[in-house]
């Protein structure tokens, strides 16, 4: 194995162990015990992650690049997540239900997933006393952020939900197409181009 | 009364009865008349609570709107979840609409009980999962089907609450504006009938 992609083990090593601590104190020892069970996936950029009709085996988190979920509606596809460094992504019902994704996942950048199996998650949890807190707290965050995103979706107005979102990810005008973007907010191009001129008068 | 709440902890993993009168312990009785609030916006929400007997919901105001995002009936758990598990103040209304029971139980009770054991800590990821996957669900429904296909699927899974929830709250819900939703009505008798086979 190259230096480089040693170095770059190593800093998805550290990326999760950080990560994981955010959520509640865990010894070195406990930390590592954790990512016996864990495993790092490689995609290149426009990869499918996960098909619609296939059982998602893994919960992930984006330790580098960009993934996003989305749901085909007749021609349509219907943005749900956007996640970058640090995001928790799957498809939830799949994996937690054992039934067929409804959902595609893809990469929009080349990607570096932290991932635990479905296998390994359950085996994680009988071994680990620190395992159902974890896993339950990582859980209850997620709730959180999808009740949020649910809550800004009904209650704000376009403008509101366009500069709610640009103000709190600026640097995702950048790495995500405005067309994607715009889905994902439910926001119409059209509208969405005229909303950018909010942006410029901010800088 | 009680065998409602046992049966659904058992539905996550088994309880013993010994843990299950731990439980009872920490839980406190409700009763509250039609119509009455359990949580406003901007308190934090301090309890978790199991539907009894009764009907309740979940919602915000947009305007002069009622945005409904939950309606729970017997058998169900209701709270300003994000509230009560982040201690932040609720955006949301929980309010009964009918005369309604319910057993609380406190923030405060919940950490003692996930001190003294780990078989806790998996009740509740696994009752978290359920709230997750509820929304999930919602969401992916709300995008996945037409009006008209929501209509049918809830009249179909909750023929009860057709009679027992205000058509303005179930249009809310359903995310159906308030004129589709009359237009929809006829579809209910196909509905009643099929139940009545």
């Amino acid at each position: 194995m190259s230096d480089v992609l040693k170095n770059s083990d190593q800093l998805s090593r550290e990326f999760v162990h950080n990560y994981l601590q955010k959520f509640m104190p865990l010894s070195v020892t406990e930390v590592e015990g954790l990512m016996q069970y864990c495993e790092f996936r490689k995609f290149g950029k426009k990869e499918i992650i996960v098909q619609e009709g296939e059982t998602d085996n893994y919960l992930n988190m984006v330790v580098q690049g960009l993934v996003r979920k989305f749901i085909r509606v007749k021609k349509n596809e219907v943005i749900l997540q956007l996640a970058t460094e640090g995001h928790v992504i799957h498809s939830e019902i799949s994996f937690l239900t054992r039934s067929p994704s409804l959902v595609v996942l893809d990469t929009l950048e080349p990607t570096i997933l932290a991932s635990i199996n479905y296998e390994n998650m359950e085996a994680a949890l009988k071994e680990h006393p620190q395992g159902e807190k974890l896993g339950r707290l990582i859980l209850t965050r997620m709730y959180i952020k999808k009740d949020e995103r649910r809550y800004i979706e009904l209650s704000r107005t376009v403008r509101e939900r366009f500069i709610d979102y640009v103000t709190h990810h600026p640097h995702m005008l950048q790495r995500v197409p405005q067309k994607y973007l715009a889905t994902y907010l439910n926001i119409k191009p059209e509208t969405f181009s005229r909303l950018k001129h909010l942006v410029r008068v901010k800088k | 009364m009680f065998e409602e709440l046992y049966s659904f902890l058992n539905r996550y993993t088994p309880v013993s009865s010994a843990d299950f009168d731990t439980l009872m312990k920490k839980m406190e009785m409700r009763t509250y008349k039609k119509k009455e609030q359990l949580i406003h916006t901007g308190e934090t929400e301090q309890h978790l609570y199991f539907v009894v007997k009764g009907l309740t919901r979940k919602y915000f105001k947009k305007g002069k709107q009622e945005i409904i995002t939950h309606i729970v009936k017997e058998g169900g758990i209701i709270s300003s979840a994000a509230s009560f598990f982040s201690q932040t103040p609720s955006r949301y209304i929980v309010e009964t609409i009918e005369p309604t029971t319910l057993l609380a139980l406190s923030k405060q009770s919940l950490e003692e009980l996930l001190a003294t054991g780990n078989k806790w800590e998996k009740i509740l990821r696994l009752m978290t999962t359920q709230f997750f996957l509820v929304q999930e669900y919602r969401l992916l429904d709300n995008i996945r089907y037409t009006a008209r296909e929501r209509f049918v699927k809830f009249m179909e899974q909750n023929p009860d609450l057709l009679l027992r929830v205000p058509q303005k709250y179930l249009a809310s819900y359903l995310n159906i504006k308030p004129e589709t939703f009359s237009r929809m009505k006829h579809l209910m008798a196909g509905v009643k009938n099929r139940k009545n086979l």
